[in-house]
C-alpha cells in the first residue's frame, strides 16, 4: 500500500471523501438547505459561462486589490518602524492591537455614514480589514531579527542607513511576505463584507443568491470565492519563495 | 619587534541584576607583535569573547585602551576595521557566498571591479571556488566558516580576530580547518588573535599562548610555543607537544571551578 504514502494521492482521497459526504448530506437535507456537489458544479459552470459573475468578480477584485495595495504600502513601513523604533512602538501598538481584534463588519455602518457607499467606501473597508494584520506581522518579524547580524554589520562598519537597507530589510522579507499573505486573505473577506452591505459586485450576487429556493447558486459563489482566496495565497507563497528562497530552506532544515 | 597591537590596562565589568557589577577582567595588558599568531586560551566564561569584541570596537571598555600601530583606537565610537571571524559564522542567509565575502568591502565603498576581483581571490584562497553563487544554507558548517574567514580577510584588515571560529564544528572538520588556517596565514601574512578553549588548538596554531584565569580574568601565564613552521599535524602526537599540553592542562585544572 505504498501508494498511500504519496502526498498527492492522500490529498485527492481527502477531497473525494469530503465531496462524497457533502453529496450524501445534500441528498438527506435537500437542495433548499444544502445543495450537493452534483448540483453546485453545473451551476458554477453556468455562472462562469453566463458572464455576469466573472464580470462582477473582476470589478470586486479591482477594488479589493487597490485597497490591499494601499494597505501594503502603509502597513509594511509602519510595521517595520514599530519593530525597530521604541517611539513608534509605544505610540502605535495600542491602536494596532485594538483595531486588529475589531471586526470590520462592525465598523461598516460608521464608515457608510462617513464616506458613503461608493468606490472609496469599498476600498476603505478592504484597507482596514487587511492593514493591521500586515502591520503586526511586519512588526513581530522585524523585532525578532537576529541581533548577531546587526553585530556583523557593526564589525564591518556599516552605517545606520546601510544596516537598515542591507541587513534589517532583507532579514524582514520573509515576514513582510507572510504579512502580505495574511493581509490578502483578510482583504478578500473585507471585500465581501463591504459588498454585502451595499449590494454590489460578488457580495451583491451572494446576497441575491441567498433569496433563491435552491442553495446551488449560493454555494457555487462560495466555491468561487474559496478558489480566489486559495489562488491568491498560493501566488504570494510563490513570490515569497522567489524573494527569500533562503528562509523556507532554513526553516525546513530546522536551523 | 614593534607591537602591532597593544592592550593596556583593559577592564570590563558586567551589570548583574540589581545595579551591582561583576568584573569580567581587570587591568589586562599585553602586546601582539606584527604578523604574530597569538592564541588566547581560557575557561568558558572568562571573558575571552568580550575581550575580542572590545579590541574590535564592538563593545566599550570600562577602563584601559587598545593601540593599533601605537595609535589609540578605543572609544572612537566605531569598529576598528579589524577582520572578525565569529564563532557561529554569522553569515547573512540572504546573500550568496560571493555576496557575503563582498559585504565588508562594499561597506568600505570599494568599487565593483575591485570587490569582484578581491572576492574571487579570497573565495579561491579558502577553497570555495565553484560555490560563489551558493547560499549559506546549502553549505556545511566548515564551508560556512571558510566563507567567514574569506569575508574577514577581504577587507585587508590590520589584525584578524578569531572568536573560537572552529568551536561549533565537529572534530574532523576542526582539524582540517586548522591546517587550512595555517596555510592561509602562511600565504596572507596577518597578525592574528585567536581565542579558543582548546589547549591542543592553541598549541598547534599559536606562536604564543596567553593563558587566562577564570573570572575576574587575569593573564595567568604567557607561553612561547616551541614548534617551528610550517607545522603539520604529526606534531600533535610528538612528545614535546604532549608534554606542553599536559603542563597547560595542569595550569588550567588548578584554576578550574566546576
Amino acid at each position: 500500500m505504498h501508494w498511500l504514502r504519496n502526498k498527492w494521492t492522500l490529498r485527492a482521497l481527502g477531497i473525494a471523501c469530503a465531496l462524497l459526504i457533502w453529496e450524501a448530506l445534500g441528498r438527506t437535507v435537500g437542495e433548499a438547505l444544502l445543495a450537493g456537489p452534483l448540483l453546485v458544479i453545473p451551476e458554477l459552470v453556468e455562472l462562469v459561462a453566463d458572464g455576469e459573475m466573472p464580470r462582477e468578480l473582476a470589478g470586486s477584485l479591482r477594488q479589493m486589490l487597490l485597497g490591499y495595495a494601499l494597505a501594503c504600502c502603509v502597513g509594511m513601513p509602519v510595521g517595520v518602524a514599530m519593530g525597530r523604533s521604541r517611539i513608534f512602538d509605544a505610540i502605535l501598538r495600542p491602536w494596532v492591537n485594538m483595531l486588529v481584534v475589531t471586526s470590520v463588519a462592525s465598523l461598516v455602518p460608521l464608515l457608510i455614514v462617513m464616506v458613503g457607499t461608493g468606490f472609496g467606501f469599498r476600498v476603505l473597508v478592504v484597507f482596514i480589514a487587511s492593514v493591521f494584520y500586515i502591520v503586526l506581522t511586519a512588526y513581530q518579524g522585524t523585532r525578532g531579527i537576529d541581533p548577531r547580524w546587526v553585530g556583523v554589520g557593526r564589525s564591518f562598519n556599516a552605517s545606520r542607513l546601510r544596516t537598515f537597507w542591507r541587513i534589517l530589510l532583507p532579514a524582514s522579507y520573509p515576514f513582510l511576505i507572510t504579512g502580505a499573505r495574511i493581509g490578502l486573505v483578510q482583504a478578500i473577506r473585507g471585500m465581501v463584507v463591504a459588498e454585502l452591505y451595499v449590494l454590489v459586485g460578488i457580495g451583491g450576487l451572494v446576497n441575491t443568491a441567498g433569496l433563491y429556493i435552491s442553495t446551488a447558486n449560493l454555494l457555487a459563489l462560495m466555491v468561487t470565492l474559496m478558489a480566489v482566496g486559495v489562488t491568491a495565497n498560493e501566488a504570494l507563497r510563490y513570490v515569497g519563495r522567489r524573494v527569500a528562497p533562503w528562509h523556507e530552506e532554513r526553516y525546513a532544515n530546522g536551523a | 619587534m614593534a607591537a602591532k597591537l597593544e592592550v593596556r590596562g583593559l577592564t570590563k565589568r558586567f551589570e548583574q541584576g540589581t545595579g551591582s557589577t561583576v568584573p569580567v577582567f581587570a587591568e589586562l595588558s599585553f602586546e601582539v607583535a606584527n604578523l604574530e599568531f597569538l592564541a588566547i586560551l581560557g575557561p568558558s566564561g572568562c571573558g575571552k569573547s568580550t575581550l575580542l569584541r572590545i579590541i574590535d570596537g564592538l563593545v566599550p571598555a570600562d577602563a584601559g585602551a587598545v593601540f593599533l600601530d601605537a595609535k589609540e583606537v578605543t572609544g572612537n565610537g566605531h569598529a576598528h576595521g579589524m577582520g572578525f571571524v565569529f564563532q557561529s559564522f554569522d553569515l547573512f542567509p540572504w546573500l550568496t557566498v560571493r555576496g557575503n565575502v563582498e559585504f565588508g568591502m562594499q561597506m568600505l565603498n570599494l568599487d565593483r571591479p575591485e570587490c569582484r576581483a578581491r572576492g574571487s581571490h579570497y573565495i579561491e584562497l579558502v577553497g570555495l571556488s565553484g560555490f560563489e553563487e551558493a547560499y549559506p544554507y546549502e553549505l556545511s558548517g566548515g564551508m560556512q566558516q571558510r566563507v567567514g574567514i574569506a569575508r574577514a580577510l577581504a577587507i585587508h584588515p590590520e589584525v584578524l580576530l578569531m572568536d573560537e571560529p572552529f568551536g561549533s564544528l565537529d572534530v574532523q572538520t576542526r582539524d582540517l580547518l586548522q591546517d587550512e588556517l595555517l596555510r592561509i596565514w602562511q600565504q596572507e601574512k596577518k597578525t592574528v588573535i585567536f581565542v579558543t578553549h582548546s589547549i591542543e588548538e592553541a598549541l598547534y596554531l599559536g606562536d604564543r599562548i596567553l593563558v587566562l584565569s577564570p573570572r575576574p580574568s587575569q593573564i595567568d601565564r604567557v607561553i612561547d610555543v616551541p614548534f617551528g613552521r610550517p607545522r603539520a599535524d604529526d606534531i600533535k602526537t610528538s612528545p614535546e607537544f604532549l608534554e606542553a599540553r599536559r603542563e597547560i592542562w595542569a595550569l588550567l585544572k588548578h584554576s578550574a571551578r566546576i
